[in-house]
């Protein structure tokens, strides 16, 4: 029976352990657009949630950080494995989230807008 | 041989093996959450680089951001006619330079706007772009 039990509390370990590098507890409302398509296996996501907080793979970050942060994230990786999930709060103003975009590009990052499909 | 036929419809599983039942269905709903995929939008936005406002090209379409309109050159356009206004302006640019859209927002304007007109300009064929404004500290003597 004591198996089960560290088996359970192992896996709740690592549960908590990949949380921590997760987005998925933040708060933010997706945009709509139509024509989507998967984004498949990404290393970084920045996420703008919605109280115009800036984050980078679930740590909040600022604006100065995240192109070098991003850099290193990505590393060597070659052209088509750079992606990057940008996920905006769709109420967030262009003068936060336009230098966040302008960080990615000149980290070399592919921007994949994360969205939600527009239903007419 | 005739074989009896049983009666016994429910079998309980034994109590031992509760555990491990809960067990597999923690995982079972981790792998699921886990596995659901995201859908978005791929946009290539090129590099910044800084370009006086003096050798600012001009011949690229300039889309400009509000909060609420979406002005092609200076002309208010109605978001239900962009695509087709874009797609004409666009006719007959082979190169990639040519089809750069210089996108401008004012500073309250909202994401979901953003990516609505951005989508539409690179459904229509062109390169999106963005033209952000340089804070520059200046101080005032006195």
């Amino acid at each position: 029976m004591a198996m089960g039990d560290i088996a359970f509390n192992l896996l709740i370990f690592f549960v908590i352990l990949a949380r921590a590098q997760d987005d998925s507890h933040l708060q933010w409302t997706p945009a709509k657009a139509d024509n989507l398509e998967n984004a498949g296996h990404t290393m970084v996501s920045v996420l703008i949630d919605s109280d115009s907080k800036l984050y980078l793979n679930g740590q909040q970050i600022g604006v100065a950080q995240l192109a070098g942060q991003i850099e290193t994230a990505l590393g060597d990786a070659p052209q088509g494995e750079r992606s990057v999930l940008v996920k905006v709060h769709n109420d967030t103003l262009a003068q936060r989230f336009e230098p966040v975009i302008e960080a990615i590009s000149e980290a070399g990052g592919d921007l994949i807008h994360i969205v939600e499909e527009q239903r007419d | 041989m005739r074989v009896a036929r049983t009666t016994k419809l429910m079998v309980e599983p034994p109590s031992s093996a509760t555990g491990d039942i809960a067990f597999n269905l923690i995982v079972f709903f981790l792998v699921c959450a886990s596995v659901q995929p995201d859908a978005g939008r791929r946009q290539s936005i090129p590099s910044s680089e800084t370009v006086d406002e003096e050798s600012k090209q001009t011949e690229n379409i300039e889309v400009s951001l509000t909060r609420t309109a979406v002005l092609v050159n200076g002309d208010v356009i109605p978001t239900n006619r962009l695509l087709s206004r874009l797609k004409t302006l666009l006719s007959g640019k082979a190169q990639p330079e040519e089809k750069v859209v210089v996108v401008k927002s004012e500073p309250d304007t909202p994401y979901s706007h953003w990516i609505f007109v951005t989508s539409i300009v690179e459904d229509a064929g062109g390169i999106v772009t963005l033209q952000l404004e340089e804070e520059r500290e200046i101080q005032v003597p006195g």
